[in-house]
This record gives structure tokens, C-alpha cells and sequence, in this order.
């Protein structure tokens, strides 16, 4: 189970109000590659997992990003604080604005909202470590293109932390893997899905 | 023994931003070197500013962007202490047999849990369960952590 601890993983604190820059960092919300779909990949991947390292990583760096989500909507938040509406008339935040007002909700910041269809939980353990590779450099390179477009040094410094956690996740996600390999069949790690086949793969063994 | 976990590089030489990899390795699966045991720590403050405890995966965007520094509060404190648990908490998941980590892992923790009962005496609940041991509700006391104004008064 999960219990709210009222404070943020790291400090937010934006001084200057900035609605365009609100929104291109709602997509590292609900974007593709955002931390909505982090979390709700890694929470939802543990449960088909045979093996203790991986269902240890996935529960940890899971509620990690739901500390992200948390950290990511405080950017947009204070980004958003006391707008006037002649400061969102002609600002790309002003399609968002429309829908949502200064509301948080999981969007990319092309305007397509979070869909579960950008991630997956396949059940198979090399198939969704691979997956969570992948989706940790996803979300590196949408915080190094956000580091392109910001010039709020408030916003960068969270950005910046928020960036290097993703690195430090492809590794301990590649490790995990690693041990996790290390388990399965030496010779062929594709002879059986151990999260479905154990009935199946057991019978070789007692039989020979 | 494990064949995978990286506890001993075959190079005494072995850069700490460097892991090890196996020799001999199966064809059609991803590596990612093992970091090794052991590795180079930073103290809590710098691993919080930089998001990450580990000076060999401090590995930044070539792009300098103007940014400001951690505010020295008595919550940033607590947060430096906690995201040392977390890093630490999440590096044994892989590393289950690095002794010297466990015990600075054990250490923080310590350091974490009293940090945050002084914290919550002095600014109020970070947990539902501190909220009962004050004399009146005070959970919904303002601010709340996405607000600015959180900053500003701790």
C-alpha cells in the first residue's frame, strides 16, 4: 500500500510565473515518455515478475516517479500561479488554458492526452526490462530538450535532478536485467518465459 | 557464484564512472555494465543537487543551463537525507551484498528518521500518523507541497 508523506522529493520553488514554458513541461506529466506512464508502467510490470531484484526495482523506481509526477505537476503549478488573462492570450499555453484553465491534468504538450497505449506490461521478463531501458532514455532526452528550451534557472535546477534520476534508473533497470538473465536458461534465455512456463519448464528436468 | 553482479572488476585500475562485464557473454540480450561495489559517494547536500549519490553516474547535458542551487532549508535538509536512504535503497536492490553500503544505508536511515521527527515537531505532520500526535488537527495546515509558499516559510 502507499501513504502520502506531505513534502516533495526536491525543492520546487519558481519565482517568475511563465505560462509557455508550463506548457512544454506538462508533457513530462502525461506526455508519452512522462512520468504519469513511468510509474504507471513500473507499478503495473511488478506483478508477472519471478524474481525478487526485479520486483524490488520496479516497486522502488515505480513510486520514485510517482514522487516525479508530484514534482513535475509543482513546476507546472507555480509556472501557472496568478496569470492574467492577457498573459495567456497568443502563448502556446493558451489551447491548454481553454480545457483546463490552471488545472493539472496528464496531457503531452502536443495536446494528446496520457493514453495507457504508450507503454506496455507484456508479462515476460526480458521483453519489459528492455521496455523500461528504453523508456528511462525517452524521458533523459524529453528533459535534455525542456534544458534547450528553458531559460528559468528555478525550472532548471529541478529539471536537471529530475534528468540524472533517469540515468541512474537505465542503470539499476540494465542490472537488474542482468540478474535476472542470470537466473534463466544459460544457453538460451528465450527457451522459456519463467513467469508463465514454470509447469512446462520443470518437466525436462524431472523427467531427464 | 553470481556471474553477473560486478563485484570484482578484474582491473585493480577500474574507473569509478566504469562497470564491469562479463567475458564471455550470451548473444541477443542487452548488457549494461555492472557498477561496481564499493562506488565513490558524495556527501547527502551534493548528492540531492546533483541526483545522484554516485560521482560515476553524474553524467550531465552538455548544455550548461543557467540554474539555481538547492535552497538551504531546514525541508532540504531532510530531503538530502531521504534521497540518500532512497539512492542507497534502490543501488542494494542490485547490490545486495555490498556490506559498506548497507551499513552507511543503515546510518542514513537513522540520521533520516530523527531528522524527521525534529522537522515535524517544529513545522508540523509530514506523515498522517504525526498529525495525531498534536494537540489539534493540524494535517490541513497551508502550505502544501506544491505551493511556492512552501519555500518560503521553511
Amino acid at each position: 500500500m502507499f501513504f502520502y508523506e506531505k513534502k516533495l522529493q526536491f525543492p520546487v520553488k519558481i519565482a517568475t510565473p511563465n505560462p509557455k514554458l508550463a506548457a512544454f513541461i506538462i508533457s513530462q506529466y502525461g506526455g508519452p515518455d512522462g512520468e504519469v506512464g513511468a510509474a504507471m508502467r513500473y507499478l503495473s510490470q511488478r506483478y508477472a515478475m519471478p524474481y525478487a531484484e526485479a520486483k524490488g526495482v520496479l516497486t522502488d523506481i515505480g513510486t520514485e516517479e510517482l514522487g516525479h509526477m508530484e514534482m513535475v505537476a509543482a513546476i507546472v503549478h507555480q509556472l501557472t500561479r496568478n496569470l492574467k488573462a492577457n498573459e495567456i492570450e497568443g502563448s502556446p499555453f493558451a489551447a491548454y488554458f481553454v480545457d483546463h484553465t490552471t488545472g493539472i491534468y496528464p496531457t503531452a504538450a502536443s495536446g494528446f492526452p496520457w493514453s495507457a497505449g504508450s507503454m506496455q506490461s507484456t508479462g515476460d521478463v526480458i521483453a519489459d526490462l528492455t521496455e523500461d531501458l528504453a523508456a528511462e532514455q525517452k524521458a533523459r532526452l524529453t528533459y535534455d530538450n525542456i534544458l534547450r528550451l528553458s531559460d528559468d534557472p528555478d525550472v532548471n535546477n529541478a529539471i536537471r535532478f529530475l534528468r540524472e534520476r533517469e540515468i541512474v534508473h537505465f542503470q539499476r533497470f540494465g542490472e537488474c536485467l542482468r540478474l535476472c538473465k542470470e537466473k534463466m536458461d544459460s544457453k538460451n534465455v528465450y527457451f522459456t518465459n519463467p513467469a508463465f512456463d514454470k509447469a512446462s519448464s520443470a518437466r525436462p528436468k524431472a523427467q531427464g | 557464484m553470481n556471474q553477473e553482479n560486478g563485484n570484482s572488476c578484474p582491473l585493480p585500475s577500474c574507473p569509478d564512472h566504469y562497470g564491469t562485464m562479463p567475458s564471455c557473454a550470451g548473444l541477443s540480450v542487452p548488457y549494461v555494465p555492472f557498477q561496481q561495489n564499493a562506488p565513490k559517494k558524495y556527501d547527502q547536500g551534493e548528492a540531492l543537487s546533483n541526483g545522484t549519490l554516485f560521482p560515476g553516474l553524474n553524467l550531465p547535458f552538455h548544455l550548461k543551463a543557467e540554474s539555481s542551487s538547492v535552497p538551504s532549508t531546514p525541508l532540504s535538509e531532510l530531503q538530502a537525507l531521504e534521497f540518500v536512504v532512497l539512492e542507497l535503497g534502490m543501488y542494494l536492490d542490485t547490490h545486495p551484498d555490498d556490506t559498506e553500503a548497507f551499513t552507511l544505508f543503515k546510518q542514513y536511515a537513522a540520521m533520516e528518521k530523527a531528522a524527521k521527527a525534529a522537522y515535524e515537531s517544529k513545522f508540523g505532520p509530514l506523515t498522517k500518523p504525526a498529525a495525531a500526535t498534536a494537540e489539534r488537527y493540524n494535517w490541513l495546515q497551508e502550505p502544501w507541497p506544491w505551493n511556492y509558499e512552501q519555500n518560503e516559510v521553511k
